[in-house]
């Protein structure tokens, strides 16, 4: 095994988990459209700055994405929510279920990447980890990591 | 691993033999470490990987020793903060550290001041003592798993991939309750 051969593996491993976290970046900003539309007026405002964020990384794992020569995925036209959302607390729940996932993408991120994509990676685990418990309220030991989750949630994400 | 079990080392021939494989083992790693960047796991160095491990679960043993002196010193929140202690006991533990039962904790390196304060000591004073007022205490924990959660941020640059994303996992969890502490003292 040359170690060229393993670079490249590992670019490959990079992409993909960057392109993970791509598409759960474009679904969380299309949730957070969601979300916005049926929050209470007291939350809105950090609804708007979490999908503030959201925008800003996806925008950033695209350059990323760019810059390792791949082809950033492109959002979906409409993703399938996990549980209807007719009221304000289906929208906190569903902004919680968008945070989990995005901190799993980027606990994968962190994975496989070094250097400053790695760095970039753990804040974005830190930040979506503090905004999942702002609206959930309830902390769990191992944000992002699902195999160490007391409690599974497979089919818990918006799925184009 | 390339190496051949020990018990061939026994005889002569086969000793050379592991000797030369051995010989050949180290100039594979070496080649490996040297041309490759060091986002794989096996391109890291291990002792480096050990020593943030270890340290990590050092981390979280002080940590929950600090939760037990804000409990002890204030049984109002103690209901709140057990929850919290019951993570960082996790955290430990996946870092390879071992907790105690039932609120005593062990660490590795033996902390010079743990003595057993017995019940009807007047002041019980655990190692890390607890500041007076509740919200003080909650500030503390506050402060000191924010601090925490930094340097675990910075520290996993330099690991292997799966100890890295572990960190990575711990400190945003450090992160969380640096908030719900923080809302808490409010």
């Amino acid at each position: 095994m040359s170690g060229k051969a393993d670079g490249k593996a590992s670019e490959q491993r990079e992409l993909k988990a960057l392109q993970e976290a791509l598409a759960a970046e474009h679904a969380a900003v299309y949730g957070y459209g969601v979300v916005g539309g049926r929050i209470r007026e007291g939350r809105r405002t950090e609804a708007r700055s979490a999908y503030d964020a959201h925008r800003a990384r996806r925008d950033a794992l695209t350059r990323e994405i760019r810059d390792l020569g791949g082809t950033p995925v492109a959002a979906a036209a409409a993703y399938a929510l996990p549980f209807p959302v007719p009221d304000s607390a289906a929208a906190v729940r569903l902004a919680a279920r968008l945070e989990d996932r995005v901190a799993g993408v980027y606990a994968d991120v962190v994975r496989a990447t070094a250097g400053e994509r790695r760095r970039s990676a753990a804040e974005a685990l830190r930040e979506a980890a503090v905004r999942a418990v702002r609206w959930s309220g309830e902390s769990v030991a191992f944000p992002g990591l699902a195999e160490r989750a007391a409690t599974g949630s497979a089919s818990a994400t918006p799925t184009a | 691993m390339p190496y051949p079990p020990p018990s061939r080392a026994l005889t002569g021939p086969r000793r050379r033999t592991l000797f030369a494989s051995a010989a050949g083992a180290a100039l594979l790693v070496g080649c490996s470490g040297g041309s490759g960047e060091s986002r794989e796991s096996s391109a890291g160095s291990p002792s480096l990987a050990e020593r943030v491990r270890a340290r990590a679960a050092r981390d979280s043993v002080g940590l929950v020793e600090r939760y037990d002196a804000a409990i002890a010193a204030h049984p109002a929140a103690a209901e709140r903060l057990r929850t919290l202690r019951a993570e960082v006991v996790r955290h430990a533990e996946a870092f390879g550290g071992t907790i105690g039962k039932s609120g005593a904790t062990t660490s590795t390196s033996p902390s010079p001041s743990a003595s057993p304060s017995p019940l009807s000591s007047p002041s019980p004073s655990p190692s890390p003592s607890s500041p007076a007022t509740e919200k003080d205490a909650l500030v503390e924990l506050a402060t000191a798993e924010r601090a925490l959660a930094d340097r675990r941020t910075a520290a996993l640059a330099d690991v292997p991939g799966e100890l890295a994303r572990l960190l990575a996992s711990v400190a945003a969890a450090g992160a969380v309750h640096a908030y719900l502490l923080t809302e808490g003292a409010r």
